[in-house]
């Protein structure tokens, strides 16, 4: 548990913070291009690859193998690469292939959406109701503070096919169907915000499902295939670390009125209070993009997330100074609490049994 | 247009542009693009103690040049992209290009140049430009090729050039250095003025005081003691901004100003930033709307616009979300956040946490 800290050691914590922050900024140089580029490469060959071997490859074999080196390098593309790029960590180096404003990652999610939804609202209003619709995504209940209704009975089964084709669930997220559905936004509306996404996805099916299938002539279907599983490998992956990031137990939840008028300090204990890390080796820490380090991901979001590593062991430091819980685990410890939690939450907590039984 | 000619041009497009084609293609050869003008360092010659020629190897993409004129030259300082301006210092039909970089003191650029670009190094280049050139159709009778410093870069290039078409029929080429040790160029100036009688070199060195006629700065009186016939001469010009502001006057006041052509090197961008607090007004020019705005309080970028009547996009203001970054074209801003200063131009700045310290200018 957190202790509660005064106004004035609020403040002192964020100071804190802002002055690791700096640090760091200053630090920026080479070897941060460097590590962009060496992933870069990976990722492209690992493209072409896994696009060589589902093309032009024989048998079972050269077909996983294919599978594998497409899903790696769309999982490097979508997590350490266009994450950490559209959230203008790489701006300050101006390289025209790092532009936060230019780059368009390889998912069926138009840049210009998700650089709203997620950079602007979830990143500014982290884990407040009503206001991050990150939290359960408009439709799953991930923490007994949202009101239960009879959808999330099914939950378990809503989640995982989210969990399948997350990137549709991340590219229409922006287009607020649940509010259309609810009546507070114009159909109108709907469509016009529509359009980027339509045009993005019918690019990306295009890509995946015709042009390269094409290109291999015999081997379409293999091809067709090969690239189905890799989009659904990325996708599960992705839905894993995201979910850990934010919704596992001890995570905790604001409502709009507690975040009136806060303060810089306080909205630094609200991300950290509001984000959970995931212990790994490097690897793991790259192929998550680094949002293994989702607490100072949520600290520095425009810090380059290669750095998150270096960085933890100091934040750590100083939410121990400040008494401040810092939640971190096992990739499965966090998964299971997330998945414990998705069951939880499907059932009506005792608040709505008794309004039930009231009535 | 047709359906096939539109999926062809699509393609030309991506094939050309693509970045999946620029990366392999970069694979191969770190010079080789379809969309960027980039060029291998083939050599890098001392020519002073403080500079050197780098001789450089366009890609496919360079369109020539005509001697005089400059390109911008793009290098990464510790991770960082930042270009500067140079002037070709070879002539066209070279067998390479050469750009000629006096390491400025406490130039980024240039030192980072000097130090760090070897051999075999790949710079991005932007297109050749500028005026500063001789007429190519009519080449003037006489002619007056006039330097100081590095100016002596673009100079150089129409003087190989001319030569190289065997055109220095009666070029006077007068070359201002602070000491004989700065002198660029020297042994080949020479070699040149052998081989063309037509050609006469004179330089001047501002430490060697004791010659009345060739020491000391260069001046009106010297200058025109050195060439008689100035007047009937066109002249080109290009040295440090003392130099031009002291010498330029002689044909304003001969009433030939169209007999002179100057190129001036924009400086470096160092601005003065006022110490302490932020000025209490300063002037935003907003370059695409053509607005002027001035500003009167030391708010936030942001809120100054949105005071004035605009709305740019913003999302967080707070310096987190990224939706209200600018272009800043000139000027320095400080982060509020941060208190980190942005003075070099063309760089992104988030409007909601940035203050202005300087006039500046926003592509807005």
């Amino acid at each position: 548990m957190s202790r509660k800290l005064t106004v004035e050691e609020t403040d002192a914590f964020g100071r804190e913070l802002e002055a690791l922050r700096e640090e760091v900024r200053r630090d920026l140089g080479q070897r941060d291009v460097a590590h962009m580029r060496a992933v870069i490469r990976v990722t492209r060959q690992a493209e072409a690859g896994g696009r060589l071997l589902l093309s032009f490859g024989l048998g079972p074999v050269s077909f996983a193998a294919g599978v594998l080196a497409l899903s790696t390098s769309k999982i490097l593309e979508n997590m350490e690469i266009g994450h950490n790029v559209m959230h203008g960590q790489y701006d300050w180096t101006r390289d025209p292939e790092l532009d936060s404003r230019d780059y368009d990652w390889d998912i069926v999610c138009a840049a210009s959406d998700w650089r709203h939804s997620h950079n602007f609202e979830h990143h500014t209003f982290t884990n407040v109701l009503g206001k991050d619709r990150d939290v359960g995504y408009g439709f799953l209940r991930v923490t007994p503070e949202q009101p239960w209704n009879v959808t999330h009975l099914v939950q378990p089964a809503s989640a995982a096919v989210l969990a399948l084709f997350f990137q549709w669930g991340v590219a229409m997220h922006d287009l607020r169907i649940d509010e259309t559905l609810r009546g507070t936004q114009p159909v109108r509306v709907l469509v016009q915000r529509s359009r980027p996404f339509a045009r993005k996805a019918a690019k990306q099916l295009a890509k995946d499902y015709a042009l390269y299938p094409a290109l291999a002539l015999w081997n379409a279907p293999r091809v067709f295939a090969g690239n189905l599983l890799a989009n659904g490998v990325r996708n599960l992956w992705t839905f894993g670390i995201i979910f850990c990031g934010h919704f596992p137990e001890g995570v905790q939840m604001y409502r709009e009125e507690e975040t009136q008028d806060e303060s810089r300090g306080a909205w630094y204990l609200r991300q950290l209070h509001g984000s959970a890390n995931i212990e790994g080796g490097r690897t793991f820490h790259v192929m998550s993009g680094h949002l293994s380090h989702q607490i100072e991901h949520h600290l520095f979001p425009d810090i380059p997330a290669a750095r998150y590593p270096e960085m933890a062991p100091r934040v750590r430091e100083i939410c121990e100074r400040y008494g401040q819980a810092y939640n971190t685990g096992s990739f499965r410890r966090q998964l299971g609490s997330v998945v414990t939690r998705l069951f939880a939450n499907a059932l009506p907590g005792r608040r709505e049994r008794e309004v039930a039984q009231a009535a | 247009m047709t359906a096939a000619q539109t999926i062809a041009r699509t393609i030309g497009r991506r094939l050309t542009r693509g970045r999946q084609i620029d990366f392999w293609m970069r694979e191969i050869d770190p010079a080789w693009s379809l969309s960027t003008l980039r060029a291998r360092v083939v050599d890098v010659l001392a020519e002073t103690h403080d500079v050197s020629t780098f001789v450089l190897a366009p890609n496919g993409l360079w369109p020539g040049y005509r001697a005089g004129q400059f390109v911008s030259v793009e290098v990464e300082v510790d991770g960082v992209r930042m270009q500067r301006c140079y002037s070709l210092s070879s002539a066209p039909g070279d067998e390479h290009v050469t750009i000629t970089v006096k390491r400025v003191p406490g130039g980024r650029v240039s030192s980072w140049m000097h130090d760090h670009v070897r051999r075999g190094d790949v710079l991005r280049l932007g297109m050749p430009a500028g005026e500063f050139v001789v007429p190519a159709p009519a080449l003037p009778g006489k002619l007056l090729l006039l330097s100081g410093g590095s100016g002596v870069t673009p100079v150089m290039s129409i003087l190989r050039d001319l030569s190289r078409r065997d055109a220095a029929r009666d070029v006077v080429f007068v070359h201002a250095a602070r000491s004989k040790r700065d002198l660029v160029f020297e042994r080949e100036l020479g070699e040149l003025a052998t081989n063309h009688p037509g050609l006469r070199v004179a330089f001047f060195l501002e430490d060697e005081l004791r010659d009345r006629a060739r020491g000391g700065r260069l001046d009106s009186a010297k200058l025109r003691a050195a060439v008689p016939d100035l007047e009937e001469r066109e002249t080109m010009l290009c040295g440090p901004a003392g130099m031009m502001d002291a010498l330029s006057p002689m044909w304003t006041e001969a009433g030939i100003p169209h007999r002179l052509k100057t190129e001036r090197f924009a400086a470096a961008p160092r601005v003065e930033v006022p110490a302490g607090a932020a000025p209490s007004k300063v002037k935003l020019a907003l370059v695409r709307s053509g607005r002027t705005v001035t500003t009167e309080r030391s708010e936030t970028l942001l809120e100054q616009l949105e005071r004035a009547g605009e709305r740019p996009a913003n999302g967080c203001r707070m310096g987190i979300c990224n939706t209200c970054l600018c272009r800043k074209r000139t000027g320095v801003v400080e982060n509020v956040v941060t208190g980190e200063l942005s003075s070099e131009p063309d760089e992104d700045i988030r409007l909601c946490v940035s203050r202005a310290r300087t006039d500046i200018e926003l592509t807005l």
